[in-house]
């Protein structure tokens, strides 16, 4: 008996001990609610926050900052423009894109626009974010120095002021990069942060240690409300100027944004089956079984999802045998990419075609059918890469059974073993690894899985430490493509040997001086249609020629699914108003004026 | 010395080596982590820089805010002769870390500037809710099945054993996701993942603990019902051995009441069953990772396991110290009670003292 009501005792202390300790996490923010946020006004969204909540700064490096004073996220702190990825247009946030050509991008700034505490935002703010990096060159924006030399301010009718971004043209000189930035760079507000800077002496250490959770001032339709380490809560303010200006009057629909902080996958998938997550940007394997649940895609039928990405194989171009341009050709041949979209990832990949230009959608105008047959391997053909190895001097041996005994290089010696690096658990990849290694060495070449912790993937990246990597660089569907991802892939610019430093793009280590000039030239024939497609079409032809990386899929940018059980008027291919995307970034965001609950 | 007490001297023998152990386990926590990459490595992988020197900027600022890096005293990098910083070595970090912990420092989380006591402080209270209660009452029931069926046997054993052997059998991790698969997702009746409804606002509502409780229900249950299942074999075989021997017998034979029987049985069944309470108890701390993972649920797994795939070394040392000092105090203070309780084991102390 006294040892049962000493534990109930326990028990209980145990139980207030831990409602203290929930308490206490709780951010004490301007709107904090204590009752809770009622489901009917609230849109849950989830994938862009894992762990805990750390800073809302927007100076802090990007990766350290919480959802949604992150990335691109204009919720909060909003950009100049949107792109919207549907129609290739820019479309206006806090400022209107004017002109752009090789010399400068001309935007002016939305009279009407308001920071929270009703200062206007004007060009001195846009000039602070970009400024930043002469100042302090440790600020997360200081690389835009190497494209903008200079912001130019003119004031126009009415006052409005009119800003030029002048083209660097002794470094960058690429008038592309700054359209893009004009959707990545939030604006902050310069008369909040320059009060930071002189109340720390102008150490912008010290301002960056601010955690910007208390009562932020913003510009953008939500701000922070609540946060710990379950979810982040926004609130929706009333008073946004672009409500009038931006979209009639009306206001964004759900009162409340909630970002669940989950800890695992499968906790996606359950949630949005159950209704208790709205919309979801992570992989979720056979989506479309879950349609009776009231979980929709943008289309109906596979692929289901908008392509908007690749995924790559990226081959370690200084090592032999994969420093042999037909090696790395046969490799191309050798996959069986139509597998790898229906075994793999569950048909959201389209019918694959080479080359580093999607054939679908803004970038269809650059392909170009008859010159990639021209220089492209046939894909998934594998007595093609079989002939393409013996041509080379390659020989391979098998036992009985098919598997795969030995693989000879051109002299006879036995080639390595080459591993493909993968982060374990990310079991999309996985898998298309998996299959991978069974087409390669059915063909005779010698590959394994190489599957790693993250922590040892990260680093192998740009320190090109691998034979094989699937890598997904970090190109957005922004204005810029497909340049960016030719960048990402072929440029040598910022060239270091493996063994000596990082490269974070190209990690394969290619080099082709031709690729170069074409990758710096592309940027300035913004105007010039013709120009522009011969460039790319020259560009994609070296890549198919020289194959210094595999594509392996073409994957949508984010896996945009949402349930429709508390919430409908979703974007779909039907209903194409705001792109394949959350309600969350870039033009995507209008999709919040547009929904409707479900009663 | 200490010979008249030889209690005492045991005591104190065994709070050395404890003490010892704790030293190598301190610096293994601190070794192991930093064999793989760098933290900052990973970091600097994740994000992009549009030049060369950018980047190596932004990676030495990060290595001299984590100390990874030496400084002078004005805080400026020291450098070689080819201008790269000097790296610190692990040796001086070592010492450093030591002397912090023994001033109760447990260091700054390098992920989210964050103390990593504070950390701690937020996800322990729901390891030990979840853990605590599901080890006392699993063991309690556990073992007063285990015990019901030693001495009842029959039919109610040919019951509960094998269910008992089926449910320690189940691997707890399978056991938790066919709960949250038909008690989550099929049938509706129980939240499937989290600790309590995003909704709410945590704090002292009614509507916040009624919350908690319904996302209690099923980690509970994942771990409770396999839990009881192993103590309940472990008492069983105890308790029908016991029931075996001679003292048992004998006291049966003075035809003594079979309550007063029983509780001799019970008390002899009970050492080895208790001695593995006060094990599960200093494990709990760390034992959790997969039940937490599987519902989502927040809680010192979960942090250790964050911290481990960004190579927080502040908070992956701070979190094994934890569980390394819970362990090794429940095991010195099963130790301490053995020698206090077990009458064989304090004769053979006061032997050796002799």
């Amino acid at each position: 008996m006294k040892f049962s009501k000493l534990t109930a005792c326990g028990a209980f202390a145990l139980f207030f001990a831990f409602l203290v300790s929930c308490e206490e996490k709780e951010a004490k923010t301007a709107e904090a609610k204590t009752s809770g946020y009622p489901r009917s006004e609230t849109l849950y969204l989830a994938g862009s926050q894992w762990g805990e909540p750390n800073t809302f700064n927007p100076l802090v490096e990007p990766w350290l900052v919480a959802w949604p004073a992150n990335d691109r996220f204009n919720l909060m702190y909003e950009p100049l423009t949107a792109y919207n990825s549907l129609t290739g247009s820019t479309e206006p946030i806090l400022g209107t894109l004017v002109s752009y050509d090789a010399e400068k991008v001309v935007v002016d700034i939305q009279h009407e626009a308001k920071w929270s505490d009703g200062m206007p935002v004007t060009s001195k703010d846009v000039k602070f974010i970009y400024e930043l990096g002469k100042r302090f060159p440790q600020a997360p924006t200081s690389y835009v120095g190497e494209f903008v030399s200079e912001i130019k301010v003119d004031t126009i009718n009415d006052g409005v002021e009119r800003l030029s971004f002048m083209v660097n043209k002794k470094e960058r000189d690429n008038p592309l990069v700054i359209l893009d930035q004009l959707q990545a760079i939030r604006i902050v507000p310069s008369h909040v942060f320059e009060k930071y800077l002189e109340e720390n002496n102008g150490d912008f250490s010290a301002v960056k240690k601010i955690k910007c959770d208390e009562r932020p001032i913003v510009s953008g339709p939500y701000t922070l409300a609540q946060y710990n380490n379950e979810r982040i809560v926004l609130v929706r303010r009333d008073d946004y100027w672009g409500n009038k200006v931006l979209h009639d009057g009306a206001l964004p629909v759900p009162k409340y944004i909630i970002h669940p902080i989950f800890k695992n996958n499968d906790a996606f998938a359950i949630n949005l089956q159950k209704g208790d997550l709205d919309a979801s940007m992570n992989y979720i394997p056979r989506v479309n079984e879950k349609k009776k649940d009231a979980v929709n895609t943008w289309y109906d039928a596979p692929p289901y999802f908008v392509p908007g990405s690749m995924h790559f194989l990226f081959l370690n171009n200084t090592k032999a045998p994969l420093n042999d341009k037909k090696f790395r050709r046969a490799m191309a041949a050798a996959i069986d990419y139509d597998a790898i979209s229906r075994l793999a990832l569950s048909n959201y990949a389209p019918k694959m075609k080479p080359g580093l230009i999607m054939p679908e959608g803004l970038e269809k105008k650059f392909y170009n059918e008859e010159e990639v047959s021209k220089h492209s391997v046939p894909l998934g053909d594998k007595e093609y890469a079989k002939k393409l190895l013996a041509e080379a001097g390659y020989k391979a041996g098998f036992d009985d059974k098919g598997n795969l005994k030995y693989s000879l290089g051109p002299k006879g010696d036995t080639l390595p073993t080459l591993l493909i690096k993968a982060p374990a658990g990310w079991s999309d990849w996985e898998a298309i690894v998996n299959l991978v290694v069974k087409h390669l060495r059915s063909v005779g070449i010698d590959v394994r899985e190489g599957f790693v912790d993250g922590s040892q993937y990260w680093p192998a990246l740009p320190a090109g430490e691998f034979d094989i990597i699937m890598r997904k660089p970090p190109v957005a569907v922004t204005a810029s493509l497909p340049w960016n991802r030719f960048n990402a892939v072929m440029s040598a610019r910022n060239w270091v040997a493996v063994g000596e430093g990082s490269m974070n793009e190209n990690e394969g280590r290619y080099k082709n001086k031709r690729a170069d000039e074409l990758l710096d030239k592309i940027p300035l024939l913004l105007e010039n249609e013709e120009a522009l497609k011969s460039a790319y079409i020259e560009l994609n032809n070296i890549f198919l020629d020289d194959q210094p990386v595999i594509p392996v899929c073409h994957l949508p940018e984010e896996y945009y699914q949402f349930s429709e059980k508390r919430w409908t008027g979703w974007p779909t291919d039907k209903n194409p108003f705001a792109p394949p995307q959350l309600p969350w970034v870039g033009s995507g965001i209008n999709t919040l004026w547009r929904l409707k609950q479900v009663k | 010395m200490l010979k008249k007490y030889p209690t005492v001297r045991y005591v104190l023998q065994r709070a050395i080596w404890y003490f010892l152990t704790f030293l190598v386990a301190l610096s293994l926590n601190f070794f192991l982590p930093r064999l793989g990459s760098d933290p900052v490595d990973i970091m600097m992988a994740q994000s992009s820089f549009s030049s060369p020197e950018i980047r190596k900027q932004t990676e030495e600022n990060l290595r001299k805010d984590f100390g990874l890096i030496v400084v002078d005293k004005q805080g400026n990098i020291q450098r070689d002769e080819k201008g790269n910083a000097i790296k610190a070595s692990k040796i001086s970090q070592l010492v450093n870390y030591i002397g912090q912990v023994f001033k109760g420092d447990l260091g700054t989380s390098f992920k989210n500037q964050k103390k990593v006591s504070e950390i701690i402080v937020q996800a322990l209270p729901w390891t030990l809710a979840l853990q605590l209660p599901t080890i006392l009452f699993g063991w309690i029931f556990g073992n007063g099945l285990g015990a019901l069926a030693a001495y009842r046997r029959g039919v109610f054993d040919k019951v509960i054993f094998p269910l008992a052997l089926l449910m320690s059998s189940i691997p707890f991790f399978v056991f938790g996701m066919v709960l949250v698969y038909f008690f989550g997702i099929v049938w509706e009746i129980f939240p499937a993942v989290g600790a309590y409804s995003l909704e709410l606002t945590p704090g002292f509502s009614l509507d916040f603990i009624i919350s908690v409780a319904y996302h209690y229900i099923l980690p509970f249950f994942s771990i409770f019902l396999i839990l009881a299942g192993g103590q309940a074999i472990g008492m069983r075989s105890m308790g029908i051995y016991e029931l075996g021997t001679d003292y048992i017998k004998y006291a049966k034979w003075l035809g003594l009441k079979e309550s007063r029987v029983l509780v001799y049985l019970f008390r002899n069944a009970m050492l080895p069953q208790l001695t593995g309470l006060a094990l599960s108890i200093g494990q709990m701390v760390g034992g959790a990772l997969i039940t937490e993972m599987i519902f989502s649920y927040p809680g010192l797994g979960m942090a250790m396991l964050t911290a481990i795939q960004t190579n927080d070394y502040p908070v992956i040392q701070g979190v094994t110290l934890l569980i390394t000092t819970s362990v090794l105090l429940a095991n010195f203070t099963v130790d301490i009670l053995i020698a206090l309780l077990d009458p064989r084991v304090k004769q053979s102390l006061s032997m050796d003292a002799k």
